[in-house]
Parts: structure tokens; C-alpha cells; sequence
């Protein structure tokens, strides 16, 4: 393993690391655009330039491997004149229209700018025209003015997604990125390309101009859009959920996430979820409060248990976390004895497909940790015996899955269940096809990933931590509140999670006094 | 709906045998661009993605070389491509004047065919001959140490109008 030293620290590293990589390790500043780890090396923008002792010029560190006894530095005058002069030349044509970009604020020529700009631009001549709002195809938006051609969008087209849509084409001052002919860039992965352009070039269109990313609020997750379990972080205010971002697990999902997983905070914002319980069957529906109307079902689902365990049927999809799932199953399978507890999956022809990359065909962020929990208490009943003896039960409960339009046969899910006597259906979301249900129905808000912690296991049995972010419904509850709940235990609601900036009386407004 | 573009049966030989000759298959994309040029006259945007399949490369890395040099036209030309130069030695003696001498002479704006569809006429930058100035190219012929009435002789001789 060679040392160098860097900026006067000394470090060890793995043979063939580069010096960019050295100083990431180290966690020293050093300006750079083109070079990304997820991505190969193209040298191009000259940015992560080093003084290496010996050599007469100045190097790339991300073209330059590290050798044993180098010594290193972006410290020098030298350095900090080329990175000037080098950014001020990316800055030619660049519109300098950050006001309006929509990259404002997470911007890589901004951040660099401040830290290394020259300040005082020299550029005299007229900027050269490219093309502006370039429609790229379904999600991702094309500002070439903006563009220093990094060419990071191309090489991720290039060697992640291998769909080579992206190309830069002409020469020189003309040169502009682009697809051949104007095609689309239409694959499950081009927001990955928004997210490593270091510039305002490629926008989403799904996020543009929708909210300025400095009065949004991050926290880390666990995209629960398919078994991968890619690790993500989810951009909120008060309003509820703008957008969700890759997070890097080498183990995982490496820097990128797919774009159907992007679009899971969608379900979770407050316009589509369920806010209230939903009483009644088709066509008649009510609103009842969500604390004593759980209960007031509790007593009775509990009375049908001890009567007949065989009168109850639970309905699971692998939706809900580790904590809440063994907590659920000691309650319905080891409490109430009931055994006819089935696997609801999404999609029985789809559930095992995989894309080579990250998405797979189990829409259920934790069917892996379900099973495991199941395991103990001798497995699910096969969803065929439920076929035809739906009359027979007098309570059919459902742990449903949270985005409900992931479950393509939800449509005869409920024309099934039309039949039982009654339904508890456990739900996020306001659904037209459950409101089809025609047997007498409670549908309970749910929290979703989220607004709670816990964990989900997935498909390769890794068990993946998260915590809250924010709360969106604030009577919605989790599963383990509908345990509490349907045991009979009352619940201190007022010491529940709040939604931020929300109109209601929070935590401290309750506990305070009066004068 | 644009035609489908193919490449003679030769040219196609030609193109699969370029691809055997070098350590990538990048390499070939000039040689098999000049060969659509050739049978073709230009490049037309079809003949990217018969190329794209016949190489077993992306369009997108044909485009790139295809739109990064200026050899290869980007639209129709007439039967003569003239190309005047008008880089530093070849304007110094006039190469310029030539050029807009020759656009008047054959009714022609540069760069677009003439109403015959005999002569395209194109300013250039340097095509190496400078100790001839003013040249010009006329497909892949060299014309040099010109005038004006030498350049109309040898368009002439050659079918211009």
C-alpha cells in the first residue's frame, strides 16, 4: 500500500487509488467537475489540478495514480491560479442566470465559484447561443448554455445504463450535449443523470421551479419502492414531500436509484392519503375519528377471535417494517391464534424480474423480513384457498400495501373481499377501487415509510435502518398503534408526531400551562 | 418517415473490413463515414443508424464524430464541391474575394446548391497548400495558385455551368 503525503498529511491507500480519491479520503477541498466516483475517469475539466513534488507541471488528480513517498498539494499559488483561471474560462458562455436556474443552491460552478472564483471576470467577447429548454424526454430537461461539458451524463449513459442516448455533438464552442436526431432520453435511470450534472443543465422536470431547494428540509430513508432497498434521502417542508435523491451504499444501490423510485413521495403528500377512517361500504362512506373508532373495532375483532379463530382472515403484503410486523404477529398469530393468514404480492408473473441494475419486480420494500417472521409460525396459506370461502369469515383484516397503485390485481383483491362479512383495510392512501369494496368496510390510515422508523429487509436479507423525516397525517397511524389499539390500549395522542409548520397545537402547546 | 439509408454492397465489405483493422471499432467510424460520403455525396442522418447497426456501435458515438468534423457535409451538395480556402495565406492573395467571385459568378449563396444543382460553393479553413495560394478544392481534387478566371476555366472543364 504506497503513502503520500497531502497537504502535509500523510496517508496510506490502496494501490491505485488516485489523488483525488487521497483527498476525499483525507476530506481536503479540491475543486473539481468532471471526475464523480460513481463514474470513469474522463479528465476533461482540468479543475483538480496538484502540485506534485518532482514533476515540472502541474497534474489532474484524478488521472494520477498515487505512488509510494508522493508528495502533494493544491495549496500552492501556482494551483490556486490555474483552478482561477480554469473556472473562469468553464464561465465563457455559461449564462451566469442563477437567479432563475432552478440548480441554485446545490450548484457545483456555485459552490466552486465561492471557494476558488477568480471574481472578476476578464471575458470581454459576446457569450455564444446554444440551445435552451432542450425537452430530453420524459423527466429530464436540457439547458446547454448552462452546460460546461463535464460529459458526467454521458459516461453514466454510457457505462451504467449502457443505453448511450447522450452524446456531445459539434465542436469547439459549439459543442452541446444532445440525443441523435432529438430521440428521448427515456430510460428508468435518466434522473441519475440530474443529479450528477454539477450545473443547472439538466433539471428534472418532475421538480423544476417547484421549490427552492435551501428552504427544504433532508432526511435519510430507505426507498420503499421495490426489494433493493435503495438508500435515499427525501427532500420536505411543511407542505409535504418534494422529491427523493440517491444516497451512496456501496452495498446497495452504489451512487444511483431508479426513477420509479423517485416518484414514492408522491403517495405519501397529504392530497392523496387518508386522512380519517373510512366507515361504510360502496357508494356510502364515512368519516370517523381514527382513535375511538379503532378501538370500538378492536373490541369486536377481538370478541370473533376468541370466539373462532377460523372466523378471521389476515390479508399481508410486505409493506410494513421488522418492528411492526413482529409486533403485529404476536398479537393476530400468537395472541388470537388465527391461521389463515395469507401473502398478498403484487404481482405473481412480475415478482421475481430484476433490470440488471436496481429494480425488481417486488414492489414490497420488506417481503424478505415478512417471510422471515412467518417462518416461526409455519408459513402463509396459499391465497388460492381464499378463493370461494371469503363468506365464510367474519373479519377479514388487510395490511395493504401503501401505493396502492403498485398492486396491479388490487381491483379483484376487492372484488374478492366484497364478499366477506366484514373489513378492516389498513391503507395510506385514498383509492377509487377500494371504495368499490361492497362488504361493510373500515379503511384506517396509515403512516407511511416516512413517517416512521423502523427497518426493512431486503431481497438479499440486509436489514436497513430508518428513521422519521416527517409527519404528513398526523392521525395516521402505524401498525404497531393499530395493535395497541385493537388490543384495547388507549393511546396518548397528544404526545404523537406533528407535521411541521402544520395550523394544529403541537407537543409544547399541550404540555404548557395557563395563566 | 425518412428513407431507410444503405450503403452498396462493396462499401458495406469495405466498412465490416475497417472494423477488423483496428484495436477499437471507434476507429473505423471515419473511414466508414467518408464511404457514405462517397457513395452518397453527404452524410444524411439515416445513414447513422444503418451505420449504428451495421458496426454494432452506439449513434450516439457516430453522431459525435460525425458532427465534430467539418469534412464530412451535413447537407446536400451539388455535383461540385467547391471548397475555396480561406484560412490566413490563401486570403492574403485574394482567397476571399474569390469566394464571393465565384458565388456571384455561378448564382450560388455559400454553403447551399446552385438552381442546376451542379456547385456548392464553401469557405473552408486551411487544406494545407498554402506555399499555392489562393487554392481550392473541388471534390477531392486540389486546384491551386488561382484567379478568378482560371477557378471559372477549371469549374467549367469540370461541367459547371
Amino acid at each position: 500500500m504506497p503513502k503520500c503525503t497531502i497537504n502535509g498529511k500523510e496517508i496510506e491507500v490502496p494501490q491505485g487509488t488516485t489523488v483525488i480519491e487521497a483527498f476525499k479520503m483525507l476530506g481536503d477541498d479540491i475543486c473539481h467537475y468532471c471526475w464523480h466516483p460513481g463514474l470513469s475517469v474522463a479528465g476533461v475539466c482540468r479543475l483538480c489540478m496538484v502540485h506534485i513534488e518532482g514533476m515540472p507541471k502541474l497534474q489532474i488528480a484524478c488521472n494520477t495514480e498515487v505512488r509510494d513517498g508522493m508528495v502533494v498539494t493544491n495549496q500552492t499559488d501556482d494551483v490556486k491560479d490555474t483552478v482561477k483561471w480554469g473556472l473562469d474560462f468553464h464561465l465563457i458562455n455559461h449564462p451566469l442566470d442563477c437567479p432563475i436556474c432552478d440548480q441554485a443552491g446545490e450548484c457545483g460552478l456555485q459552490d466552486q465559484y465561492m471557494k476558488f472564483g477568480k471574481y472578476d471576470p476578464e471575458m470581454a467577447e459576446p457569450k455564444v447561443k446554444k440551445h435552451k429548454v432542450v425537452d430530453l424526454g420524459p423527466t429530464v430537461v436540457l439547458d446547454s448554455e448552462r452546460c460546461i461539458l463535464c460529459s458526467r451524463c454521458v459516461r453514466f449513459t454510457e457505462e451504467v445504463t449502457e443505453t448511450n442516448e447522450l452524446g456531445i455533438f459539434n465542436r469547439g464552442d459549439r459543442a452541446e450535449i444532445g440525443t441523435v436526431q432529438g430521440r428521448p432520453l427515456d430510460n428508468n435511470y435518466s434522473l441519475n443523470t440530474v443529479d450528477i450534472c454539477p450545473v443547472g443543465a439538466l433539471t428534472s422536470k418532475d421538480f423544476r421551479f417547484r421549490q427552492r431547494v435551501w428552504y427544504l428540509k433532508d432526511s435519510e430513508s430507505i426507498c420503499p419502492g421495490c426489494s433493493t432497498g435503495c438508500n435515499v434521502k427525501v427532500y420536505f417542508n411543511e407542505e409535504g414531500l418534494w422529491r427523493v435523491k440517491p444516497r451512496y451504499n456501496a452495498e446497495v444501490n452504489g451512487h444511483w436509484m431508479c426513477d420509479e423510485g423517485r416518484n414514492t413521495y408522491k403517495y405519501v403528500n397529504a392530497a392523496h392519503r387518508l386522512k380519517k377512517v373510512k366507515a361504510g361500504q360502496s357508494g356510502d362512506w364515512s368519516q370517523e375519528e381514527v382513535f375511538p373508532e379503532t378501538m370500538k373495532l378492536g373490541e369486536k375483532f377481538r370478541a370473533a377471535a376468541e370466539k373462532n379463530p377460523e372466523s378471521i382472515a389476515v390479508l399481508v403484503t410486505g409493506q410494513y417494517t421488522n418492528e411492526e410486523f413482529k409486533n403485529f404477529f404476536e398479537f393476530v398469530a400468537d395472541e388470537l391464534k388465527v391461521k389463515n393468514i395469507f401473502h398478498w404480492i403484487n404481482n405473481p408473473e412480475k415478482f421475481d424480474d430484476f433490470d440488471g441494475l436496481l429494480l425488481r419486480g417486488d414492489k414490497n420494500p420488506n417481503t424478505y423480513g415478512l417471510k422471515e417472521e412467518m417462518k416461526s409460525r409455519g408459513g402463509f396459506k396459499s391465497l388460492e384457498d381464499l378463493q370461494g370461502k371469503m363468506s365464510q369469515f367474519e373479519w377479514v383484516l388487510v395490511l395493504g400495501p401503501e401505493n396502492q397503485s403498485q398492486f396491479p390485481d388490487l381491483k379483484e383483491k376487492v372484488d374478492l373481499l366484497s364478499q366477506a362479512k366484514s373489513v378492516i383495510w389498513l391503507s395510506a392512501c385514498e383509492t377509487p377501487e377500494l371504495d368499490a369494496l361492497r362488504a361493510p368496510t373500515h379503511q384506517i390510515p396509515m403512516k407511511t415509510y416516512i413517517e416512521k422508523e423502523g427497518s426493512f429487509t431486503n431481497f438479499k436479507g440486509l436489514v436497513q435502518e430508518f428513521k422519521r423525516g416527517t409527519t404528513v397525517i398526523e392521525d395516521a397511524l402505524t401498525l404497531q398503534e393499530v395493535v395497541a389499539l385493537l388490543r384495547g390500549h388507549e393511546l396518548d395522542y397528544r404526545n404523537r408526531p406533528q407535521p411541521i409548520g402544520g395550523t394544529k397545537k403541537n407537543h409544547f402547546t399541550n404540555v404548557r400551562g395557563q395563566l | 418517415m425518412s428513407k431507410a439509408f444503405e450503403l452498396s454492397k462493396e462499401g458495406a465489405e469495405l466498412v465490416k473490413k475497417e472494423l477488423t483493422r483496428y484495436e477499437t471499432k471507434h476507429s473505423a467510424i471515419i473511414p466508414a463515414l467518408y464511404q457514405v460520403q462517397k457513395e452518397n455525396g453527404w452524410v444524411p442522418p439515416e445513414s447513422i443508424e444503418y451505420l449504428a447497426g451495421l458496426m454494432g456501435l452506439p449513434e450516439s458515438h457516430i453522431n459525435e464524430v460525425f458532427s465534430f468534423y467539418t469534412m464530412f457535409n451535413k447537407v446536400p451538395t451539388g455535383k461540385l464541391h467547391v471548397q475555396v480556402c480561406t484560412n490566413i495565406s490563401c486570403s492574403m492573395n485574394g482567397g476571399r474575394e474569390l469566394a464571393k467571385k465565384l458565388c456571384e459568378r455561378f448564382n450560388v449563396k455559400p454553403g447551399e446548391v446552385s438552381k442546376d444543382g451542379l456547385v456548392t460553393i464553401s469557405q473552408v479553413e486551411c487544406l494545407g497548400s498554402c506555399d499555392t495560394a489562393p487554392m481550392m478544392q473541388v471534390n477531392d481534387r486540389y486546384i491551386e495558385n488561382l484567379d478568378f478566371e482560371k477557378a471559372v476555366q477549371a469549374l467549367k472543364e469540370m461541367g459547371a455551368q
